[in-house]
């Protein structure tokens, strides 16, 4: 009897450690994903590692100069742009360039990570068809990436408060977290078309053109208090959601509280949170049968 | 009692063809599936243990099915399970990055084909005296040969052992001397990891491994069986 016992134990422990038989390449509900997504960030994290390491190898490779370049591409683009305003507007801000070189950071954060998220699937067909794993890891990498770049962007701000003798005050935070506000817009819009643009590279068109369109019709080149000059003008310009992000930095850099009603601040935030959502959902829901299209 | 490592159940998949925006039109208006079926109603099962060969005409499924077994793409209709990790040796030296070098590509591709980082970082010895680079291993892939990136390939993705091995077409790579090393590698592994389902053209391989073949043609399963006897109606069906 005893033995008998003993035998099935034996046996019982033996099937349990066995794998059992599971669907393949099964997928949570995807209205979950806008959670779960975070605990594949973290399960995934050595590969996420790898992956944003070739994202950021990659933008600055054979270049004798390096990781310079991510501080020299904003500061030439805003020079050119500087002479430009000065001969149209004939203004005479002597901040005018630092505000435009902090726009051009932020911007191109959100324009390269809303691009590299577009288009994160259909870049990397050959690793798709190598091996399966979540593939909201693309997006998530490619956002990643870009946001580390523009952190090093940043930098550029040193030499700027020395120059303009600004003060080193806690609105400094806000430097680090438009960047990541900027990021945070961009790959729910992005995740939300990445499948589609599997199909139809279309999407990646117009996206593009989305990028730079939104150069202009945000406060890149201007700012939300010249904006404000123009009465209903500075009210209306809030439903652009960049337009937090933008302001937010060149106040740190200035040192002063954001200055942007709350109601302009909730709408930014709201529109990054359900686009995050839905991003996640579409993402999750139709990425299986757009990597077909690859 | 043999247990099953791999069930596939009439699997069905599509692929969608790529047209233009009129056409999509008119088959939209016209309610026509333009599409292209891979597999049609394939029904499969390794066993544990096994090693399954599979054989077949250029386009006629075999990669499509591997695929689908790793989870690459979702069957349209049926399913398929499995019993332990897989892992899908295929394309080596494809989707490496070429700006980095052969180390930061090891540990990327590694990283891909889902290796904790401590395996990564105790194997990476291995991997690099495995592919024979010496050197090279500090340079960027883009300056490689063919034949190094598909060697540094198969060091990274023989590494591993999982629970069933997928090998497509990538007996043989490299000069004569390291297709040799890399067949006996390819092996080992097929020996260690038990459960094993191999695409190849090398019929005399497979005679010498397989337990079982099978034929696909056209994207149906045309026939299971003993090695002989299948690569026999191969050569009838297909003339």
């Amino acid at each position: 009897m005893f033995d008998k016992l003993n035998c099935k134990a034996v046996y019982m422990s033996e099937d349990t450690s066995a794998p059992v038989l599971k669907n393949v390449g099964e997928r949570g509900d995807s209205w979950k994903s806008p959670w779960t997504n975070f605990t594949v960030l973290f399960q995934h994290r050595f590969l996420v590692r790898n992956l944003v390491r070739k994202e950021i190898r990659g933008r600055y490779r054979n270049a004798m100069l390096g990781y310079t370049w991510a501080v020299l591409e904003p500061a030439m683009l805003a020079s050119v742009y500087y002479f430009l305003f000065i001969m149209l507007a004939g203004n005479a801000d002597k901040m005018y360039p630092v505000w435009v070189i902090l726009g051009i950071i932020v911007w191109s954060c959100f324009g390269k990570a809303l691009q590299g998220t577009v288009s994160s699937l259909s870049r990397n067909g050959q690793t798709i068809h190598l091996v399966y794993f979540p593939r909201i890891i693309f997006p998530m990498a490619a956002v990643q990436g870009n946001i580390i770049i523009s952190m090093m962007s940043c930098f550029v701000v040193l030499p700027i408060m020395v120059v303009f003798d600004l003060p080193v005050t806690i609105y400094l935070l806000y430097v680090p977290l438009s960047i990541l506000m900027a990021g945070f817009l961009a790959i729910g819009l992005g995740m939300l078309v990445a499948p589609l643009n599997c199909a139809h590279r279309d999407i990646e068109h117009l996206f593009r053109f989305i990028v730079r369109a939104g150069f202009f019709l945000s406060p890149v080149m201007w700012t939300y208090e010249m904006a404000l000059e123009r009465g209903a003008f500075g009210e209306m310009v809030l439903y652009n959601p960049m337009v937090v992000p933008l302001t937010m930095i060149r106040h740190g850099i200035a040192g002063e509280s954001i200055g942007i009603p709350w109601a302009g601040i909730l709408w930014s935030l709201g529109f990054g949170i359900v686009m995050w959502v839905l991003g996640s959902y579409v993402f999750n829901r139709h990425e299986a049968g757009a990597v077909k299209h690859l | 009692m043999t247990v099953n490592a791999v069930e596939m159940e009439n699997v069905t998949l599509h692929f969608p063809k790529q047209r233009n925006a009129l056409k999509m039109l008119i088959n939209r208006l016209l309610r026509k599936k333009d599409r292209f079926t891979a597999l049609r109603n394939v029904s499969l099962t390794v066993k544990k243990g096994e090693v399954l060969g599979i054989i077949g005409k250029n386009g006629s499924g075999k990669s499509t099915l591997l695929r689908i077994i790793s989870g690459i793409y979702p069957a349209d209709e049926g399913n398929c399970k499995v019993a332990g990790s897989i892992s899908l040796l295929a394309g080596l030296g494809t989707g490496f990055s070429g700006h980095q070098t052969g180390r930061e590509n090891a540990i990327l591709y590694g990283s891909i084909l889902g290796h904790k980082e401590e395996v990564m970082i105790s194997k990476l010895p291995e991997i690099i005296d495995f592919s024979e680079l010496g050197a090279f291993i500090d340079e960027p892939v883009r300056t490689y040969s063919s034949g190094m990136k598909a060697r540094l390939g198969l060091a990274v993705a023989s590494a591993i052992h999982p629970d069933i091995l997928l090998i497509d077409e990538v007996l043989g790579v490299g000069d004569p001397q390291f297709k040799e090393k890399s067949k006996k590698r390819i092996l080992d592994l097929v020996k260690s990891t038990g459960t094993v389902v191999l695409v190849s053209h090398s019929f005399g391989l497979m005679k010498e491994i397989c337990d079982r073949l099978v034929f696909i043609h056209k994207g149906k399963i045309v026939d299971v069986g003993e090695p002989d006897a299948i690569i026999k109606l191969y050569y009838e069906t297909t003339g």
